[in-house]
């Protein structure tokens, strides 16, 4: 088994995938029946119940290289995170960067996973429904706005003000540990970033 | 700069299924509308009442008006002579619960209401943004909600029938289906990819549930009389499901393969087509493509397995269609310029068909000059064959490289770790032979190697 470092080199792959296209994965036909064994083999050794099993609680989607994931996963050891990336080679990557980051450094990098989907599709087949939170980032203002605009006017979702995230520390961790956030440091560009909290439906009778 | 094999796969593949789900949705179409016998063929509407002679009602989309054009839809003027020849088929039509409305979605992207109750009547063509594949009427009968290609939802007022659609919902996947459960609480919609999405109809952004399970396309849906917090669905899988609706909670499957005659093909997944009830809700009757026989389920509430199979009826030749009029009785539509329609009655504990019946007559004879008109090739053709999963895979030729590659690299360094491992081998050698006074070969020899 390949344990060495992947080097980037070989998985380069343009920026932009057709979601709408139809690409073959292999996603579960539905959450009941997603074997999360494969993926975080550590956490669901034999004799879990049902109970105790860890459940995916971060989902990066669009998690390109896996820096987000590569970063987060020494600060929440007990808790599971899955990368989603729908582009065939740097999925690949990051599958091969943590299996050799599992195995050169015993009992780490062992809450991190990532699989190959499109997530615009294929998210409830993950995926129970669940109230949580959604962090955006972006270091183009139309897209932000954008994204601003879409979450705001949803009836599901209000935006979390700056004061409610001063002990969050994933906030100042996304602009720097990505590919691209590293890039947009180096250019001098400014990220934007933008959290929603899901909210029970105000409409409902 | 070099695009990736990915990027060139879709190119090339999108623009083809794009063509693909141009094609029309059932190339006729049968169902009833109180005693009115409705058919679809083409781009004709036809209504024959089944009981009395009465003039029969048909409403042809190809001389439907047009939209008006915009000033927008002249500067896309390079469009204008393809949009001349599309036809003008009709893809889909539903009737309201109580038999009092229709309304047909067509190929030229018009939603047609009639109201039927007296007399016919197109009472409003109003037009849609992309072209759709079913419809369905609240059971309040307030509203038509219609499911496109592009995933959306849209509702057109029935109250006001020059009102202009609004979007309701919408998603990435293409909706083949879409139904309501009986208290108009919740719109159900099935899509290419297999999902079923629950949404909450006065807030339709706000999912309930999905239920998840089917493999292929979802075709049919039906929100079963007997059980209405319960859903019945039919897939290109093969199978018809039974789930619980509020939850998404799949409650039983059936395999329809287990139907099947011993001479067809066993590795040909049966597509449901179509998945009928009868008044009562005593029958549930399910038409796959391509299959010569209707079988049948009934829902029994009491039982752990409540989708029990109830009977298989053999029919002379494929059926194109099925539908129960008011009384209970099954029709059958095939293609067979002889006999057009089989009308069975269940008596006795079976289905027995109706000979020569006067209704069939009828209703023959003012539709055999529309099927006529229709082209053989048409008449038969089921455009979500095409939505079968492809099993091209763009992974296998990326992972058989990337093996390649390490292979290379592997022999590489083992050819790199030999030649070292002999250079070293050979500079001890050759330092002890130095400390000897004689010695069998020269430091220069190396170079050689």
């Amino acid at each position: 088994m390949e344990v060495s470092m992947p080097q980037k080199r070989y998985y380069r792959q343009r920026a932009h995938s057709n979601p709408m296209a139809h690409h073959s994965f292999e996603n579960p036909v539905c959450p009941e029946e997603m074997d999360w064994s494969q993926l975080y083999p550590d956490f669901f050794t034999e004799g879990v119940s049902d109970k105790e099993m860890s459940r995916v609680e971060f989902a990066d989607i669009g998690c390109g290289y896996g820096g987000l994931l590569v970063e987060l996963s020494p600060l929440f050891p007990d808790k599971l995170m899955l990368g989603m990336e729908i582009r065939v080679k740097v999925s690949d990557y990051v599958q091969d960067r943590i299996k050799s980051l599992r195995a050169s450094q015993p009992g780490s990098y062992q809450n991190i996973a990532c699989i190959r989907s499109n997530a615009m599709k294929f998210l409830p087949n993950f995926f129970f429904k669940g109230q949580g939170l959604v962090y955006t980032i972006t270091d183009v203002e139309e897209v932000h706005v954008w994204m601003v605009k879409h979450f705001t006017e949803h009836p599901l979702f209000t935006r979390v003000p700056d004061e409610e995230l001063v002990d969050d520390i994933i906030p100042g961790r996304l602009g720097s540990c990505t590919e691209e956030g590293k890039k947009v440091q180096r250019n001098g560009g400014q990220n934007f970033l933008a959290i929603f909290r899901r909210i029970d439906d105000p409409n409902q009778d | 700069m070099l695009r990736s094999l990915t990027q060139i796969f879709c190119d090339a593949v999108v623009p083809m299924l794009k063509r693909a789900y141009r094609q029309t949705a059932m190339a006729a179409a049968i169902g009833f509308c109180g005693d009115w016998c409705l058919l679809s063929c083409g781009s004709k509407l036809l209504a024959v009442h089944s009981k009395q002679s009465r003039d029969s009602y048909v409403f042809d989309c190809s001389i439907a008006e047009k939209k008006a054009k915009t000033a927008k839809d002249d500067s896309d003027s390079n469009k204008g002579a393809s949009e001349d020849t599309k036809s003008d088929d009709i893809l889909a039509f539903t009737v309201s619960p109580s038999g009092k409305l229709v309304a047909l979605a067509d190929n030229c992207k018009r939603v047609v209401l009639f109201h039927c109750e007296h007399s016919w009547k197109c009472v409003s063509i109003r037009f849609v943004v992309r072209k759709c594949t079913a419809l369905v009427f609240t059971n309040a009968e307030d509203e038509l909600l219609v499911a496109d290609k592009s995933g959306d939802v849209y509702s057109f007022s029935v109250v006001e029938p020059q009102r202009e659609g609004e979007l309701k919902m919408g998603q990435l996947s293409m909706l083949l289906n879409i139904t309501l459960s009986l208290d108009d609480n919740y719109i159900i919609t099935a899509d290419c990819e297999g999902k079923i999405r629950v949404s909450h109809r006065r807030s339709p952004y706000n999912i309930q549930s999905f239920c998840l399970g089917h493999n292929e396309f979802v075709t049919a849906l039906l929100v079963p009389l007997a059980g209405c917090q319960f859903l019945l669905s039919g897939s290109g899988d093969g199978t018809v499901k039974l789930w619980d609706i509020e939850s998404g909670c799949r409650l039983h499957s059936c395999d329809l393969n287990i139907f099947k005659e011993t001479e067809t093909k066993l590795n040909e997944k049966p597509t449901v087509c179509r998945i009928i009830s009868s008044p009562d809700g005593s029958h549930i009757g399910v038409l796959c493509s391509r299959v010569p026989t209707i079988q049948f389920l009934t829902l029994q509430l009491m039982v752990k397995d409540k989708l029990v199979p109830h009977s298989v009826l053999t029919l002379p030749h494929c059926p194109l269609d099925i539908a129960f009029d008011s009384e209970g009785k099954l029709w059958v539509m095939m293609d067979c310029s002889d006999k057009m329609f089989n009308v069975y009655t269940h008596k006795d504990g079976e289905w027995q068909c109706n000979a020569q019946s006067l209704e069939v007559s009828r209703i023959t004879e003012a539709f055999n000059p529309v099927w006529e008109t229709v082209e053989t090739s048409t008449r038969t053709k089921l455009w979500f064959e095409h939505l079968h999963k492809r099993s091209y895979d763009n992974v296998a030729m990326y992972m058989q490289k990337k093996e390649q590659r390490l292979k290379e690299q592997q022999l590489k360094r083992a050819k790199l770790q030999r030649t070292n491992n002999n250079k070293k081998a050979r500079k001890e050698t050759s330092m002890k032979e130095d400390q000897s006074s004689s010695s069998t070969r020269k430091p220069d020899d190396w170079q050689k190697e």
